[in-house]
């Protein structure tokens, strides 16, 4: 079918579609008759969903040439690729037939991939290359880099597909903004009316294509400075949809809110360039190849000697990844001439990396530490992570459907695919960090969550505390696990953000849990898809049979991960507690958002009569999303799903891995954590399923009135809903002294500088005057006087031009005349007189006299 | 000897043939006046443009002059170039590459000159054939004066440059301030001419020869010691003097200028344009060829007099220079104007000469490092005439095309004119800025030249640092009359019912940026690096031959 070099020109088209879509779309108010054109929206869907398409085939593409073997041990279905797959399948079946000699498709793959067939696969590994060279400054090139693995391929597929459901959703949601005169009721203006302004229908479009043509690059790029690029772009893309209605004061400060908390973030993210740099020499993830200077692979393909004709394949370098860790997945550490312990830098052969002088490389172990907590730090901003956590709920200020793309299935997934990514470059201490930074994440987001009422909030807590999940399941070495419920929640997370859009677009932009109530009436798809929602990430499942929601999978392979992890280091138990604990009261508030929305009697009848159920445009999306939610993860850890990302997961990962020398901790293998499996799950469903009974006690069935538990624990409650004073404290140690020290700038700016500047400038007017006084007596009158003399004399000289010819005939004999006198009289008389210096040197010369005649 | 015998010797003479070749452009422009005269008796003057003959025959003998110049420089295969200088017809004209140069120097500003008098509508169709008949004629007269290698022939070049010049200043007939202008020419060059010849008979009969290369030679075995207090001595300087003062003339050099305001004044400006420029460089080169036959030698009482001339030249340039821009001060009319500015350019170039004499008669004798300084002088005065030529072309052709749309010369009436003709209005700057010798213009760069040969000069002769400063005060002196020019063409408005100027830009205004073009070209870019090399290498084979 298509041959393994079609696989980043796909993903490069998926990824470049968007793009086009911005350039084309953000003219759009220029081109479009009125502000009631829906084209833009049209071209934003077009544009993502054909690189969802691209994406599935690229996908399929891969799955080809490897022979499908990430899906091998098992036998089912290809999970929520199935549809895509087996219609590109279908479709281009007869060619692929004939143009394979193996004859590999879906099925057949499966059988053999176990066989002698498995070492003929094209693909070898990660494909790495160069799209594009930017630039080259003595040995760093800046390019545009690939790193392609099936990790990004399912990125991809999951990013398009939830983007192009939100793409669709937000056709219904923003259809308020396709009018000239658009009312934003929150926006109060001077006189007391409302603010009054254009649709803004093709602006957001075009700012969801440009985020998503971030988000893409940012899974594609190939080296870290590229992801930095992108991941800098992501940030200002949520910056411009988070202050989407930037009259409001609250979005405009939680866009600044945003961007300023990612940037704090991004300032580690770039210590950890330069350490990476100086040490390293290069950015690039995998191998590359030096030269390239515009599209090739580098690395990835089955290397075959080269046909007549054909170049050689180029010569490529190690990337970050080889050169960090052996092909075993384990650092070499060693001790340098002064006993610091340091890194030693490898080959892709595994033999030691050499200098130019033959000296080994190696880069300090604290040095590398230093540079995994940097990168991390970029992570803790993008994925909102304590403590940089408080952005993300303010950031709800955005419309919901930008919620749901920017802030549960893709940005801050970045800070998770980007920890996942660099996991070969973390050091244990690195690891522990992030394990420990998630779990604090995890318990105090959702602690939050139990109070919050605002129903966009509750959805933005509970994304933060499952980002703190990922993060402690790749901390405590589970990175198939981390990366899983990476998948689970974009699904469930963005069906849940859509469905409470549902629900504020039905009840007319109410946002507040305790105004709604009973809604599952009016409103039954978004009910019951939001219930799946909440299933999912409660993680329930009934046990003894393989009958389980996404979540249950997800969480129940963290849960594992981390009791394998806490057996391992006995010390860091609070690793395996606190996220089980977390667990129930995910599943405690889960439920109560939704019996507080859905079920019981409305509330506020005024909310609940005027509520509608939404367009089909809207929840369609909501139920292909319900159905991926509940069944993305079919299978678990058997499943195809986490097969296909765990196919790319980094060497050493699965093996116990004893604790080196310089670090503390132990990572579970693989079978370690096999081993406490169905126990950790166990726990984990018994969790749940308290915290959903508690959920169901309380606020579905009335036994203990909320309202009497708030009075008891009052200051627990102001505790929690003022966010565990996070605001608060920031204020305290930030912002006041940064205004306080604005201040005594200001002052200083006034008085000094500002005092000294007008000093100068009455100086300068002093001098001026002074200078006028001079330029117009001695200058001009110098000018002048020369002027005037010298045209004097011009005149004087007109006296001796008279025209007459006798005259000028008379002229012509006195100036002989006069110029005989002259020379007579200044002649040298020869060396007895007084004759010029210059004559009496010519004089001394002793000069033979010449003959006469001498031609 | 009957005349006869002296034919026959003369076809007989195997150099003859070689001579004639090596005359080939001044031939042609010999054939083409014949055709002219010739095509006139045949009326064929009524259907064939007057213009295209002499347009042709300067064109064709360019391309010779061209081609043999490279040739000599050893840019072209061919024959080989000997070191020394060659002659021409028994030795009456020297054969180098200051006669080539000049041969290009004069036919391309002749070529240029016809296209402005075709495009200007000067003359008419009726006397074309006379007036280029002239124009030509003056031409050979000029390349005969830059080729000179005997004395007669100089008095034979200048009566030949010198009579046609009388013509064509008086050629619009009819107008009396043109006909009293040629009249005042013809009598003061006739007394200039007199006194010169008076001058050329002392020498001959001193030296017993009137040859060039041998003056030297001869005179440095005749001259005593004593300096003035040496009959043979004065004699000798008197002579010079009096040569000097015909030079001096077609010069325009003061006190010898008289003639020039009043001359350019009543003629029309194409001719004024001509005059000023091509009578320059022939009487420029002429005057080097002179001073470089005096020079040589070893006797120190030549050098101690050679030095006094040189001194003495350049005092002559400093007063030249100073009364030509102060005279100009006054000045109401363009092109009167622009006579005063061609006596004080005349000054400058002088000075150049200047230095090189005083270089090549220092306390060391004509070494080599007297030579190359010398060299340096002239490659001065070679870059200054080249800009020269563009720079007082471009600012009369402008006069010219002005003077065809308001009909006046005047500086008052040229009011408002730089709005109204744009293009002409920022050549005629930039012809004026180079005239002044501001930088980015080629004006600067010749005017750079003579003044650091001068800077040299100054150390075997304090004088010359004298007359340096002189000639730069001079250069801030041009500067108002040249301004006062410019501000009244682009600051002051059109008057009211003036007449409108309309230049179409093909062909006049094209014209015109073609000449002043170079101005910048060589001002500044690559080419002032090989247009000084050209100057450079014709200036070091002319010193060379000094001995």
């Amino acid at each position: 079918m298509f041959s393994p070099t079609a696989i980043p020109k796909f993903l490069a088209v998926a990824w470049l579609l968007p793009l086009l879509g911005f350039a084309v779309e953000i003219f759009a108010g220029r081109w479009q008759r009125d502000r009631k054109d829906r084209t833009a929206a049209g071209l934003a869907v077009a544009c993502i969903a054909t690189g969802f398409v691209c994406s599935a085939l690229a996908l399929f593409t891969w799955g080809i040439h490897t022979g499908w073997a990430a899906l091998a041990p098992s036998a089912h279905g290809e999970g929520h690729h199935g549809e895509s797959h087996s219609a590109a399948h279908d479709a281009g079946h007869d060619e692929h037939a004939k143009a394979d000699d193996h004859g590999h498709d879906a099925e057949h793959a499966k059988a053999e991939s176990n066989d002698e067939a498995h070492a003929d696969h094209a693909i070898t590994g990660p494909l790495t290359g160069t799209f594009y060279t930017l630039a080259r400054f003595g040995s760093l090139q800046l390019s545009i880099d690939f790193y392609i693995d099936s990790l990004t391929l399912v990125m991809f597929t999951m990013v398009t597909f939830i983007a192009t459901c939100i793409h669709l959703f937000a056709t219904g949601y923003m259809s308020e903004e396709l009018t000239d005169d658009y009312v934003d009721h929150q926006v109060h203006t001077r006189n007391g009316g409302h603010f009054h302004r254009p649709g803004r229908f093709y602006r957001f479009f075009a700012f969801l294509s440009l985020f998503c043509f971030s988000m893409l690059g940012l899974v594609i790029a190939g080296n870290i400075f590229m992801v930095f690029v992108f991941w800098e772009l992501v940030g200002v893309c949520s910056y411009f949809l988070i202050g989407f209605y930037v009259e409001r004061k609250s979005a405009s400060t939680a866009a600044n809110k945003a961007f300023i908390m990612n940037r704090v973030g991004d300032f580690g993210f770039l210590i950890g360039l330069m350490v990476l740099w100086t040490y390293f020499g290069t950015f690039s993830f995998g191998a590359y190849n030096p030269e390239a200077t515009g599209y090739g692979i580098a690395s990835g393909l089955k290397v075959e000697a080269p046909h007549e004709g054909e170049e050689a394949a180029p010569t490529v370098a190690t990337g970050l990844f080889g050169m960090a860790r052996g092909s075993d997945g384990q650092l070499r550490i060693d001790q340098d001439v002064d006993g610091v312990a340091t890194v030693v830098m490898t080959q892709a052969d595994d033999t030691d990396l050499l200098d130019a002088e033959g000296n080994h490389r190696m880069i300090p172990y604290v040095l590398l530490t230093i540079a995994g907590l940097g990168i991390f730090a970029g992570c803790i901003g993008k994925s909102a992570q304590f403590p940089l956590q408080t952005w993300l709920p303010d950031a709800m200020e955005g419309p919901t459907p930008v919620s749901a793309l920017v802030h549960s299935a893709t940005m801050v997934a970045a800070g998770v695919y980007l920890a996942a990514r660099f996991y070969p470059m973390f050091t244990h201490e690195v690891l522990l960090t992030i394990a420990y930074i998630g779990c604090i994440t995890a318990f105090v987001a959702a602690t939050i969550a139990i109070v919050a009422t605002d129903i966009k909030k509750v959805l933005a807590y509970s994304t933060i505390s499952q980002l703190g999940y990922m993060m402690l399941g790749i901390g405590v070495g589970g990175w198939g696990a981390g990366l899983f419920h990476l998948i689970t929640h974009a699904f469930f997370k963005s069906l849940m953000f859509l469905a409470s859009g549902s629900v504020i677009y039905g009840c007319h932009h109410e946002q507040e849990m305790p105004k709604m109530g009973g809604l599952w009436r009016k409103m039954p798809i978004t009910a019951f898809t939001m219930l799946a929602g909440v299933i999912a990430i409660a993680g329930l499942a009934i046990p003894g049979t393989p009958i389980a929601f996404s979540g249950f999978h997800s969480k129940d392979a963290i849960v594992a991960n981390a009791l394998a992890f806490t057996y391992a280091n006995p010390s860091h138990f609070l690793l395996f507690v606190v996220p089980l604990v977390t667990a129930g009261i995910t599943a405690f508030y889960m439920f109560r958002l939704w019996f507080y929305t859905f079920a019981g009697k409305p509330r506020d009848h005024h909310v609940y009569d005027h509520c509608h159920e939404s367009p089909r445009v809207m929840t369609t999306p909501l139920i292909v999303l319900a159905v991926l939610a509940a069944g993305c993860a079919i299978g678990g850890e058997e499943g195809p799903l986490y097969k296909l990302i765990t196919f790319s997961q980094p060497a050493g990962v699965d093996a116990m891995d004893p604790p080196p020398a310089v670090a503390q901790t132990t990572l579970p293998g693989h079978e370690a954590v096999h081993a406490v499996h169905s126990q950790a799950g166990m726990y984990a469903l018994i969790a749940a399923f308290l915290g959903t009974g508690i959920a169901w006690l309380v606020y579905g069935k009335g036994v203990l009135d909320p309202a009497d538990v708030k009075r008891q624990l009052s200051s627990l409650h102001t505790f929690l809903s003022e966010k565990w004073q996070f605001d608060t404290l920031y204020d305290v140690m930030f912002v006041r002294p940064v205004h306080v020290v604005s201040s005594w700038c200001t002052a200083f700016d006034r008085v000094v500088i500002d005092g000294f500047l007008h000093f100068l400038s009455r100086l300068t007017i002093k001098v001026a005057h002074v200078d006028r006084r001079f330029d117009e007596g001695v200058v001009d009158g110098f000018v002048n006087l020369m002027a005037d003399s010298t045209y004097s004399v011009g005149r004087s000289f007109r006296v001796l031009q008279t025209g007459k010819l006798r005259q000028y005939v008379m002229f012509i004999a006195v100036s002989v005349v006069f110029l005989f006198v002259l020379v007579f009289a200044f002649f040298p008389r020869g060396s007895s007189t007084s004759a010029p210096e210059a004559d009496v040197k010519v004089s001394s010369r002793v000069v033979p006299r010449p003959e006469v005649n001498r031609d | 000897m009957n005349f006869e015998s002296i034919l026959t010797g003369v076809m007989n003479d195997a150099s003859w043939g070689r001579s004639l070749g090596l005359f080939a452009p001044e031939l042609i422009l010999c054939v083409s006046i014949v055709a002219l005269l010739l095509l006139r008796l045949v009326n064929a003057d009524r259907w064939l443009p007057s213009y295209l003959i002499p347009l042709f025959a300067s064109l064709t003998a360019l391309g010779i002059a061209v081609y043999s110049f490279f040739q000599m420089h050893g840019a072209i295969e061919g024959i080989p170039t000997p070191g020394t200088t060659q002659t021409m017809f028994t030795g009456l004209l020297a054969y180098d590459s200051l006669t080539l140069f000049l041969r290009v120097f004069l036919l391309g500003f002749l070529a240029l000159v016809v296209t402005l008098t075709m495009l200007s509508g000067i003359p008419d169709a009726e006397d074309g054939p006379d007036f280029y008949t002239l124009l030509l004629g003056s031409t050979i007269g000029m390349m005969l004066m830059s080729s000179a290698n005997h004395l007669l022939i100089l008095f034979l070049g200048i009566e030949m440059t010198s009579v046609p010049s009388y013509a064509m200043v008086g050629f619009l007939k009819g107008r009396r301030v043109s006909s009293e202008a040629a009249f005042k020419y013809v009598v003061y060059g006739a007394g200039a001419a007199g006194v010169m010849l008076y001058g050329i008979s002392l020498l001959g009969g001193l030296t017993g020869t009137l040859e060039m290369p041998v003056l030297a030679s001869r005179l440095s075995a005749l001259l005593g010691p004593g300096g003035m207090n040496d009959p043979t001595s004065r004699t000798v300087a008197l002579a010079a003097m009096m040569v000097l003062v015909g030079l001096a003339f077609k010069l325009s050099v003061f006190p010898f200028h008289f003639w020039c305001p009043d001359a350019f004044e009543g003629a029309a400006a194409e001719v004024g344009g001509y005059l000023s420029v091509a009578s320059k460089g022939a009487a420029f080169a002429l005057l080097v060829r002179f001073l470089l036959a005096f020079t040589g030698g070893t006797s120190v009482d030549l050098t101690s007099l050679n030095l006094a001339l040189g001194v003495g030249l350049g005092v002559v340039a400093a007063a030249t220079a100073t009364f030509g821009n102060l005279a100009a001060y006054s000045q109401t009319n363009v092109k009167r104007l622009l006579a005063y500015s061609t006596i004080a350019h005349a000054g400058y170039m002088l000075m150049g000469v200047a230095a090189m004499v005083v270089l090549l008669n220092g306390p060391g004798g004509v070494d080599a490092a007297a030579k190359g300084e010398a060299a340096t002088c002239i490659e001065g005065l070679l870059y200054y005439l080249a800009v020269y030529l563009f720079m007082n072309l471009g600012a009369f052709a402008i006069v010219a095309f002005i003077r065809n749309e308001i009909y006046s010369e005047e500086i008052s009436d040229y009011a408002g004119l730089g709005r109204q003709v744009p293009l002409l209005g920022a050549c005629m700057m930039i012809c004026l800025f180079s005239l002044i010798g501001l930088p980015p213009f080629g004006g600067f760069v010749g005017k750079f030249m003579i003044f650091a040969s001068l800077f040299q000069a100054g150390k075997i002769h304090m004088a010359m640092w004298v007359i340096l400063v002189i000639g730069t005060l001079n250069t801030i002196f041009s500067l108002f009359y040249y301004l006062r020019v410019l501000k009244v063409m682009f600051l002051e408005s059109r008057p009211e019912g003036a007449r409108r100027a309309r230049v179409s830009f093909m062909p006049s205004g094209a014209f015109v940026l073609l000449v002043t073009l170079p101005l910048l070209l060589l001002g500044a870019s690559p080419l002032v690096n090989s247009m000084s090399d050209a100057a450079t290498r014709v200036a070091s084979m002319l010193v060379a031959a000094v001995r």
